[in-house]
């Protein structure tokens, strides 16, 4: 099975935090993007990792070509045509910059859009901008002339929350505002994000993905205990088993422990190609699902990492 | 540059025989100068408590109204309602219904002749300077509405408050107004905050569609940039794409709601 997300990358400061060098990625079948990323750094404002570090906010990129982006040749060889670069602040203190990567072809249906409000100006949330593949026009339309307040909509949802937020099939989900528009077009997942960033804005990523093509094979979220020692599997969906409900019977996961615990551990994302390793009785399922490869991504609100996101490809 | 009117933070709390309705929540609105904008939402969802408010009709229970950086604290001639039921008196002249609000506005400032024509003005404006002797019962229900509309221009309201103004008059006569009243606020350059529950006036004639949610405690839940050109002609737009997504997105919206209150409802 494809997924609209095709490849994932973290990028992390240096030690002297000038730079931001590559932490890990996923790349799939992208190997010659991935042996090149794999040389290089980022200064502050350079290339999508480190405009996103200078802007602070995160970007979407959906035109590489005559941009600041530094591996256009090769992303374009392995079919990337649109970047999201999201950097993920603890405070003021910026701990990794996870990018993501999408193709635009005719197999990859989808829409990633970033949502945006400014308390001091507003009650509503805007688009930003949207990186909307193959998918027909009339959904990036309507979304590019809506406003969104607090609670209301996917993104609504998880700026109120607070929370990333999953909708299984937003043509049934109530709450999710352009469900008409969106079933049109294929679109039937829904799933979204608060951004963790250093102002006072709220940012939500949302990730609308098509039956044929899902944001990711599975995904999970996970939030930590009132101790923040441990995280335990809150919900989700795998695109084989369907709903994952908060009592799957998984045993919680311990700071630092796998993938997931690891990012409760430092609040930067976490990549495994090995799935089927990891414990707790993860490794298993993802095994018998098929599943190769996760990566965990925290959220994090005021400072603190409220929910880990894991998604499996 | 603070907006026109502006809502901010307002709540609105009833004291029934049943205990405390919580009608309007969180409700934060910011409308330019010039602006066309309609409210939508089911039946109960507040919009026309919201207009009041606007209006100056009720006070909210918390938060606060601005009109021209001025808290609204009563109703003003600078806020001109129509209501759905023209409101005539009907022992009055439809040219006697327009005078008697052109002359609490005026009274103080004109002669007498400057009061009627602004009245036979007003009426002309609406195109109804024919009927100025008739009384309401002598005239259709779209014309009484039509003076409704005169009586509220007359005054030079900053803004026009309309609540479902044309809701009660038949398909043909509904179009034929909002058609007049397009051509009006292009001509008046007027600050319009309009109920409706038809999607169609709503898309044809906004600037903003303002979706509410669901009561108790109803809130906006989306808003509709509707950046049609004007003026608009209802007939090209039924063609227009962009048209057909504005309404199905206005449609969706009410749809999903819909079926939510008929969920609670069985």
């Amino acid at each position: 099975m494809k997924t609209f997300i095709r490849a994932v990358e973290v990028w992390v400061p240096s030690a002297d935090r000038t730079m931001l060098e590559f932490g890990g990625g996923l790349y799939g079948k992208a190997a010659r993007f991935e042996a090149m990323s794999k040389t290089l750094c980022f200064g502050r404002g350079e290339g999508l990792p480190g405009q996103a570090w200078e802007q602070g906010k995160p970007i979407i990129l959906k035109q590489f070509d005559g941009s600041y982006f530094r591996r256009t040749q090769a992303a374009h060889a392995e079919g990337l045509t649109c970047g999201i670069a999201m950097p993920i602040f603890a405070g003021d203190f910026l701990t990794s910059v996870l990018v993501l990567f999408c193709g635009d072809d005719a197999e990859h249906a989808g829409a990633i859009e970033l949502w945006h409000n400014d308390p001091a100006e507003s009650a509503d949330m805007k688009l930003v901008d949207g990186y909307y593949g193959t998918t027909a026009d009339a959904f990036e339309y309507i979304s590019r002339h809506t406003t969104i307040r607090r609670g209301n909509g996917l993104p609504g949802m998880a700026w109120e929350a607070g929370l990333p937020v999953f909708v299984e099939d937003l043509g049934k989900g109530s709450r999710f505002l352009r469900a008409d528009a969106a079933v049109k077009v294929g679109i039937n997942r829904g799933f979204a994000m608060p951004c963790a960033v250093q102002s006072k804005q709220n940012y939500v990523l949302a990730f609308l993905s098509a039956l044929g093509t899902p944001i990711a094979r599975r995904t999970e979220i996970w939030m930590p205990d009132a101790a923040r020692e441990n995280l335990t599997l809150a919900g989700g969906f795998c695109e084989s088993r369907g709903m994952i409900a908060a009592s799957s019977a998984l045993p919680a996961l311990e700071c630092g422990q796998g993938t997931i615990g690891k990012v409760l551990l430092t609040g930067v994302p976490a990549v495994t190609d090995n799935a089927g390793s990891e414990p707790a009785g993860l490794g298993r399922i993802a095994t018998e699902a098929g599943l190769e490869t996760l990566v965990a991504v925290p959220v994090i609100t005021e400072g603190r990492l409220v929910a880990a996101v894991a998604w499996y490809f | 540059m603070n907006s026109y009117i502006e809502v901010q933070n307002a709540e609105m709390v009833f004291t029934t025989r049943k205990g405390r309705f919580h009608a309007l929540r969180e409700i934060n609105l910011n409308v330019e100068q010039g602006e066309f904008v309609t409210l939508i939402g089911h039946s109960g969802c507040g919009k026309s408590t919201l207009l009041n408010l606007i209006a100056g009709l009720t006070l909210p229970t918390s938060g606060v109204l601005l009109c021209d950086n001025r808290e609204i604290a009563a109703p003003g001639p600078e806020r001109a309602v129509v209501f759905q039921n023209h409101s005539l008196l009907p022992w009055l002249t439809c040219f006697e219904n327009v005078y008697i609000a052109v002359e609490r506005v005026f009274s103080k400032t004109e002669s007498k002749a400057q009061l009627r024509e602004r009245t036979q003005a007003a009426l002309v404006l609406v195109n109804m300077g024919h009927a100025a002797t008739k009384r309401p019962h002598e005239v259709s229900g779209g014309m009484k509405q039509r003076i409704g509309i005169a009586r509220a221009l007359a005054m030079e309201p900053k803004v026009l408050l309309m609540d479902e103004p044309f809701g009660a008059l038949d398909a043909l006569t509904r179009a034929h107004l909002q058609d007049e009243l397009l051509k009006i606020v292009a001509r008046t350059k007027s600050t319009v905050v309009m109920v409706t529950h038809d999607v169609d006036e709503a898309v044809l004639l906004s600037d903003r569609i303002v979706m509410m949610t669901n009561g108790p405690a109803a809130t906006i839940g989306e808003i509709l940039s509707v950046d049609l050109e004007r003026p608009r002609n209802r007939v090209a737009l039924a063609e227009d794409t962009r048209y057909t997504h504005f309404r199905k997105a206005v449609l969706d919206f009410l749809y999903t709601r819909h079926g939510h209150v008929e969920k609670v409802a069985a």
